[in-house]
């Protein structure tokens, strides 16, 4: 492999995306061309970043209650039919 | 919960013409299935209009398109993926072709909003390692932002979201290949955003977590 097909290959590399095949030839390739190596490694650190600086927020109440009206309201009213009597 | 059916109930059911089972079978399983990815869609929806209230505006419209198609989701697929697809298609008729140009970033909206967020968390005093820790975070916010959109989304889909590049390529509607690309330069062009950052900051983003 060389560093043209290495990079082709390399965000998949990252995410866990490649074949077994390709995931040994790409290691085989790293294993000799430090540029590459390097750059694995930066992509790499890349993605953890954003996956643990980019904050995910909760969903406010006032959204959670509407969604929870929107799929059980009937069902409410049918309980509610039900307790009547 | 099973209640015997005493003639009473059924005189009020049919009265009613309440829920069949099917339907309720429905709620049940759409409960299950999509209302659980509620907090993924906000955030999405967050990162998409960075506006809380479009946001929550956006995931009621995506619910309930949702809710009324749900017949049409095929069952053991990605439901998340399916209805981000749907809240996707909804920003785009919704706010892209009235507002704001598209790609355009603004910085101090991200600053503004970023902070009107933060304050609605429930935050721990800030020390000062705390404080470059939220400050890297709201860079990270701002590196990530002033990517062009296509490489954007794709980042927000993979990393944060963790989809798959098919299922990426599905929702943004192009070729494996493109995604596995818009991936690579993305985060190159965030690479070099967040070493400006890091320089300016004096934090260097080698020495990870404190």
């Amino acid at each position: 492999m060389n560093c043209k097909k290495a990079r082709v290959l390399m965000s998949a590399a990252v995410d866990g995306e490649l074949t077994l095949k390709e995931e040994q030839d790409f290691l085989a390739h790293l294993a000799e061309c430090k540029e590459c190596d390097e750059e694995y490694g930066e992509a790499k650190k890349t993605k953890m970043i954003i996956k643990e600086r980019i904050v995910q927020f909760k969903a406010p109440q006032s959204l959670i209650n509407s969604i929870m009206q929107l799929t059980s309201i009937t069902a409410k009213e049918h309980e509610d039919t039900l307790l009547y009597e | 919960m099973k209640k015997p059916e005493s003639p009473r109930q059924i005189k009020t059911k049919t009265k009613k013409e309440s829920l069949s089972r099917e339907e309720q079978q429905k709620q049940l399983e759409f409960q299950k299935e999509a209302v659980v990815h509620l907090n993924s869609l906000y955030n999405y929806a967050l990162h998409l209009t960075m506006n809380p209230d479009d946001a929550e505006d956006l995931v009621q419209e995506t619910y309930l398109k949702a809710y009324r198609f749900f017949n049409s989701f095929e069952r053991g697929t990605n439901c998340k993926a399916w209805l981000f697809k749907i809240l996707k298609n909804n920003y785009i008729n919704r706010f892209r072709k009235n507002s704001r140009e598209p790609g355009k970033v603004d910085y101090d909206l991200i600053k503004d909003f970023y902070h009107s967020i933060k304050d609605t968390r429930s935050d721990t005093t800030e020390a000062e390692s705390d404080y470059f820790h939220s400050l890297l975070h709201e860079e990270v916010y701002q590196a990530l932002h002033s990517l062009p959109e296509e490489f954007r989304e794709v980042i927000q889909l993979c990393d944060i979201e963790g989809f798959t590049y098919e299922e990426i390529a599905n929702m943004v509607e192009s070729p494996i290949g493109t995604v596995r690309s818009r991936l690579y330069r993305g985060r190159k062009l965030l690479r070099a955003q967040l070493e400006e950052y890091a320089k300016k900051y004096g934090f260097n983003t080698d020495t990870e977590d404190q």
